[in-house]
């Protein structure tokens, strides 16, 4: 049998550390709502600058891999603070930024690397293009006469043909 | 072979040259003609296929299916899936005007897809709180993947299904890079529920 005076004391104990531990972790609604803009904002720009790097010829793997982990997160956030649970949902959030916070400068690295690549490829091919096409010109005139001198001699050198009629 | 033949087989050589010498720059600059854009939606049943997907539903019973995207629109793109619930009365997406329900989703997923990717989750769910009285079924919470929501949803009977059908929805949004904004890219899918107690 329980003493009595004891498990009051316990229920009371229980009732005021439940108390303060809400007291001590609550997160605000409006704290929540702001750390969700800001994971949401920071998500979207990094979306936004892996998609440019992509589309700059940047491999992006290891990018995808974070912004599936912080997409993730945020769909949590979202969703505990659907049901009221605005501890988690900023936790979620803040992990959310947390996780993908760097990519938008890496991304910018790797896509201005890709860009310069791209120029210095395309110069390179444009340079071989002319320079092979000018040869080709020139030598192809020169040929061209070659070519029909060479003809001409062939022809020239021929004796006519007779036939009996 | 006389000689406007010579010259014109002479031109004919040196124009294919070009075209191959010409070929590296070409290859930087012209894209070709890209497929045709879209994404998928679609949902699985229990054992990832097009069957056994749960119909007649208890309270307190858990049921899953998955949610499947796919990727085709030829790069890198950014998706979410609002789950809604509604009952016969409460409208689904209006697909002639592309507009999505305006029912407040009860969870979402989201997730970035390369071209030619999919995405698949599992959509753990039961009810809790379902009562019955004249011709009506109320159902008060849902747990989707672990979360209860309050949904206070009042079901009618259907006399030409003879079941109280409700309905889980699911709509496909993108990220549009531009307005920096999720877009409903009006498609949907639904799956059908009847409250049996």
């Amino acid at each position: 049998m329980v003493n009595p005076k004891v498990s009051t004391c316990f229920f009371l104990s229980f009732l005021m550390i439940s108390f303060f531990i809400q007291g001590c972790s609550a997160i605000d609604q409006s704290v929540a709502d702001e750390s969700l803009v800001n994971a949401e904002n920071v998500l979207a720009s990094a979306y936004v600058a892996v998609a440019e790097a992509e589309n700059a010829g940047v491999n992006i793997s290891e990018f995808l891999v974070r912004l599936e982990v912080a997409g993730k997160l945020l769909a949590d956030a979202n969703n505990t603070y659907r049901i009221g649970d605005y501890d988690k949902a900023y936790l979620y959030a803040i992990n959310c930024s947390d996780t993908v916070s760097r990519i938008v400068f890496e991304a910018l690295i790797l896509k201005s690397e890709a860009e310069e690549l791209y120029s210095r490829n395309l110069f390179l091919a444009g340079a071989f293009s002319s320079f092979s096409l000018s040869v080709l010109l020139v030598l192809g005139l020169f040929g061209w006469r070659f070519f029909k001198n060479r003809y001409l001699k062939r022809v020239l050198g021929m004796k006519p043909e007779v036939r009996k009629s | 072979m006389n000689l406007g033949n010579l010259k014109f087989f002479y031109a004919f050589s040196c124009f294919c040259l070009g075209l191959l010498l010409l070929s590296p720059t070409l290859a930087i600059i012209i894209k070709l003609p890209e497929p045709e854009r879209f994404s998928q939606i679609w949902i699985l049943g229990s054992d990832h296929t097009t069957e056994n997907y749960p119909y007649n539903v208890r309270a307190n019973e858990a049921y899953r299916v998955y949610v499947n995207v796919r990727n085709h629109m030829g790069g890198l793109e950014y998706y979410m899936v609002y789950v809604k619930f509604r009952n016969q009365t409460e409208p689904l997406p209006n697909a002639t005007a592309r507009i999505a329900s305006p029912l407040p989703p009860l969870y979402e997923y989201r997730f970035l897809l390369e071209h030619g990717q999919s995405f698949e989750a599992p959509l753990t769910f039961s009810f809790r709180g379902i009562s019955f009285f004249n011709g009506y079924c109320f159902v008060e919470n849902v747990t989707v993947n672990d979360l209860e929501f309050g949904i206070d949803k009042l079901v009618l009977w259907n006399v030409n299904s003879t079941s109280y059908e409700s309905q889980f929805f699911f709509e496909l949004w993108m990220f549009n890079a531009e307005s920096r904004t999720f877009e409903y890219q009006n498609m949907f899918v639904t799956m059908w529920l009847n409250m049996t107690g």
